[in-house]
């Protein structure tokens, strides 16, 4: 009897020991960088992999501009990086780039693409899409720790069956977490498998119509999963239907027909049942530290979105078939995050700081093709976003006339396509960059803030301009060789022709695969 | 280690698939891939008439007049005796010793995204494994790498799907297709559609020259960090940027520009975007494209569906018909497959808005062309059409067949994203052998 209930308990003892491990005070992201470095180190030797050097100062800023805000830094914040001769001075910098409102904004459009992939393919959806968005940058501002975040946007409150309904859509704007249930049509199986997948990292809807072909998880542990989500009613037709709960139902009809099936947590147990909704949980379950697949799953996501592939990859794909590249690893960092108190920026500062997230993705031994873990840093795919607002701040495009629509555009144009480790361009997005208007314009001397300022400053050399279109765009310095090669080409045409050439050098910068992507 | 697996994979179906050239495998398998080998030497093309949304066959290919599910659509024979199809259809009906009417097509899923995604594909949606499109098979196959037109061009594409890197799948963006879009309002093919052209296939505000020098300024300044990144992405950009550069030689340009063909040629296709979009495609055939897919949208009639099809067929009829007549009088239609299709087909019964909802348990689709043998209906339906009642086709047989009559072995593999190799077709799949030539 006691040995079974220490049985029990051994899942819980495991976190909380593995958290006390690291240390008694709330943790330190400075010494969790350096285990995981530690830990690498170990594997790299062992695996006979020699890892790349570390990367140089701007390519470290433009690195963690991208990841942390979401485009590459200001021209001035590259100077003044570069000339900054402090010591800890990157890790300042990432200090000060998480306290930047431009921090909240990236991790939205980041976990709305995630969660609310229908916007792209559905007309409703879409016009859910900036709510929820403004709900992601409210909480993200005010530092809400993740498993409370998550345990909101499952909660939301509903008026029960026999109330007026709960409109999900009144103001475009306003902040509106009820977007995530509605843009899955308050539908529980479309819930189940979205919530499974996004926060426990487990693929579950292959079981939704029979037991999932490569992982243990049966057709009916889906049901009973949805069963959860049972109780939301539409009101009306379509995804922006108001809507209603009824939160005493507990179970729902399975596909197959015969008996309904009950709400169970996917481990096999039920929660006691309360006055409210089963929703509310659900949510509690699933945020809880006991919980093996929330942290782990939260931690290998975040891991992945700054390394370019997960612990576990693909990163909402946790099975027996797909084991993480360093299991302990992705354990202890699932530890603590959770010690933590699931903080985000905790999370980010960690690896940061690590010499890891730190080496440069230039290819510097053949080894380092061999390695799961990273060795060197991953080229990473720019978000539509990503590539938009770095765009605009190398060109100073302002968009002249329909505010947001040339954005519009070029965010469908340039949309992520697979995975962020294997970065795309297609012949479409190469023509829009040769031949496109936007590239054209910022690319003529009179059309373009950025050229105008570095053509029309007094006392310029042309050295210095060149310098000025590199730092603009690809946030650093040209090299010795860059500079000559390029001041010849601008020396090649006569004089009067100076701001044409620096144009080109400028269209040469803007469609170069530096620019395109994030290294 | 991963990557080791994926060489040795490699490895072995390189050996596999000289073994199967080789006919060393025996039956009907062994002789349809010596044909294949055979075949490719002579070059063939695809064109894919995509029908979004799911087209009637109850009121195009397989017609009930007479019963409750029968409508107000009338039967016409066709030019093929004891052939009927219809009314809204009566060019088409007159090329009809070139079609093979499929009217047994029998799949499970119902949902516009995974259905058009299992059509196109030959395969259901699985997770992690990014199939690729039909189009972006057969370019891996037949394309010529050196050709300054692409392998796979798509017209007047609709929807999520068609995202160029959804449908290159995991063969890569070279194998992408490039995106003619129509810049005119009317984008429905029934309207008048504006000119159908590849979007900043040229920068007019620069002269040739000047975009030249710039190009060459791109190549010898990029280099430097090409190769010290070697990697898909750096890849993926190169070719990229190459076939964007080689669409500006002076016969690709042509090759867009349908003012070439004289105004007669451009009236019997029908002004539209759907039917320019098929003389766009003879044309992309004539100069080697190996697949040309062109959209007509409109289908998911679940109101008012009669109107909408009548409205549907005035485009779809002389441009398919004209198609048809055109590739053959140019000698093309030996080397090129015309595949007609939709996602599903719509329900027999018709619901109270005057529509059909998606069916599809039993439906319709068309073959005509190079590898086929015309004239004749394969397969039969329920008097009501609810069910199949003769010769059953799925999407792995569909896709076998449109493989063996493009001189394709399916049973040839490709590597996965995933490492997992994925057959052309589905292997649960056999062609239909009375459709082929």
């Amino acid at each position: 009897m006691v040995l079974l209930r220490i049985l029990l308990l051994i899942p819980a003892l495991q976190v909380v020991l593995a958290s006390t491990s690291l240390t008694a005070a709330p943790p330190n992201s400075t010494t969790l960088a350096a285990r995981i470095d530690d830990r690498l180190s170990a594997r790299f030797k062992s695996e006979a992999i020699q890892p790349a050097p570390p990367a140089n100062d701007a390519e470290f800023l433009r690195r963690v501009s991208l990841d942390i805000t979401g485009r590459i830094p200001l021209a001035a914040d590259v100077y003044e990086f570069l000339a900054d001769e402090s010591a800890g001075k990157r890790a300042k910098l990432i200090d000060r780039l998480l306290e930047e409102p431009r921090f909240a904004i990236h991790f939205s459009n980041l976990w709305r693409a995630e969660l609310l992939p229908e916007a792209t393919t559905n007309q409703q959806a879409a016009e859910l899409e900036r709510g929820f968005e403004n709900w992601l940058i409210q909480r993200l501002r005010s530092r809400t720790s993740y498993d409370q975040l998550v345990r909101e946007l499952l909660t939301v409150p509903l008026p029960a069956s026999g109330q007026p309904a709960e409109p999900v859509l009144r103001d475009p704007a306003r902040a509106n977490p009820l977007a995530f249930l509605a843009a899955k049509d308050s539908k529980p199986e479309n819930i189940a498998a979205a919530v499974t997948r996004s926060f426990l990292g487990i693929r579950l809807e292959c079981a939704q119509c029979h037991d999932h072909p490569f992982a243990k998880w049966s057709q009916q542990q889906f049901w009973s999963q949805a069963a959860f989500f049972a109780g939301l009613e539409k009101r009306a037709n379509g995804l922006l239907a108001p809507l209603t709960e009824a939160i005493d139902r507990r179970e729902i009809a399975s596909p197959k027909g015969g008996d309904k099936i009950a709400a169970t947590f996917l481990v096999g147990s039920t929660p006691p049942w309360e006055r409210q909704s089963p929703r509310v949980a659900y949510a509690r379950w699933l945020t809880s530290p006991e919980n093996p697949y929330f942290a782990r799953a939260a931690v290998n996501r975040l891991w992945g979105q700054f390394f370019g592939v997960g612990i576990v990859d693909p990163v909402d794909d946790f099975h027996d078939n797909n084991p993480p590249s360093d299991p302990e690893l992705l354990d202890e960092l699932a530890a603590a995050f959770v010690a933590s108190g699931f903080d985000l920026r905790f999370m980010i500062r960690s690896i940061c700081q690590t010499e890891t997230y730190q080496r440069t993705s230039a290819r510097t031994h053949a080894s380092q093709d061999e390695s799961r873990l990273p060795a060197r840093m991953v080229v990473k795919a720019l978000t539509g976003e990503q590539f938009f607002d770095s765009f605009v701040v190398a060109t100073g495009h302002r968009d002249a006339g329909e505010q947001g629509n040339a954005r519009q555009q070029f965010l469908t144009r340039f949309a992520l396509a697979g995975p962020i480790s294997e970065p795309e361009t297609s012949v479409q997005q190469a023509l829009t960059l040769l031949n496109g208007r936007i590239v054209a314009q910022a690319a003529e001397a009179e059309q373009s803030p950025t050229l105008i300022a570095i053509t029309q400053t007094p006392h310029l050399t042309t050295s210095m301009k060149i310098e000025s279109l590199y730092v603009s765009t690809l946030s650093r310095l040209p090299s010795g060789p860059e500079t000559e090669k390029l001041l010849a080409y601008v020396a090649a045409a006569s004089p009067d022709r100076e701001s044409e050439r620096l144009g080109d050098i400028f269209w040469m910068l803007l469609n170069c695969v530096e620019f395109r992507v994030n290294h | 280690m991963l990557s080791e697996l994926r060489l040795g994979r490699r490895t072995w179906l390189r050996s596999a698939a000289a073994l199967a050239g080789a006919g060393a495998i025996p039956g009907w398998f062994g002789q349809l891939a010596a044909r294949a080998a055979i075949d490719r030497a002579r070059k063939r093309s695809c064109i894919l008439l995509w029908m979004a949304g799911g087209p009637s066959q109850l009121d195009t290919f397989d017609l009930k007049p007479g019963t409750d599910n029968g409508g107000p659509f009338r039967e016409i024979a066709a030019a093929t005796a004891g052939m009927r199809i219809s009314e809204h259809l009566p060019l088409l009906a007159q090329q009809s010793q070139h079609l093979a009417i499929v009217r047994s097509m029998q799949t499970k899923e119902g949902d516009h995204g995974r259905a058009t995604a299992h059509l196109h594909t030959g395969y259901l949606p699985q997770a992690s494994i990014r199939f690729p499109s039909l189009g972006a098979l057969v370019s891996n196959e037949l394309a010529d790498a050196q050709a300054d037109l692409p392998g796979f061009v798509s017209v007047g594409s609709q929807g999520a799907f068609t995202q160029p890197s959804v449908a290159a799948g995991f063969l890569g963006p070279r194998h992408a297709p490039l995106v003619v879009a129509s810049d005119g309002i009317g984008r429905r093919g029934g309207g008048e559609g504006g000119t159908l052209r590849v979007e900043d296939l040229t920068s007019p505000s620069i002269s040739e020259g000047r975009w030249q020098e710039r190009l060459n300024l791109l190549h010898e300044m990029e280099q430097p960090f090409l190769a010290s990144r070697p990697g898909p992405g750096t890849a993926s950009h190169i070719t990229a940027y190459d076939r964007a550069a080689r669409l500006r030689s002076p016969a690709a340009m042509r090759a867009f520009d349908l003012t070439e063909e004289s105004e007669a040629m451009r009236d019997r296709y029908g002004r539209g975007t759907f039917g320019q979009g098929c003389l766009l495609a003879r044309r992309l055939v004539e100069r080697g494209v190996p697949f040309v897919e062109v959209t007509l949208g409109g289908w998911d009639t679940h109101n008012n569906n009669f109107d909408q099809v009548r409205s549907l067929c005035g485009s779809l009829d002389p441009a398919w018909a004209t198609l048809l007549a055109d590739l053959s009088d140019r000698r093309l239609l030996d080397s090129t497959l015309v595949v007609w299709m939709g996602e599903f087909g719509r329900t027999p019964g018709i619901n109270p808005r005057s529509g059909r909802d998606h069916y599809p348990v039993a439906w319709s689709m068309v073959l005509g062309g190079g590898g086929i043998r015309g004239g004749q209906v394969i397969g039969r339906t329920s008097a009501s059409g609810m069910a199949v009642e003769d010769r059953p086709v799925h999407v792995p047989d569909l896709m076998a067949t449109i493989c063996v009559a493009l001189g394709l072995d399916p049973r040839k593999q490709n590597v996965s994203n995933v490492a997992r190799p994925i057959r052309l077709a589905d292997p649960a799949g056999e062609p239909v052998k009375e459709v082929l030539a």
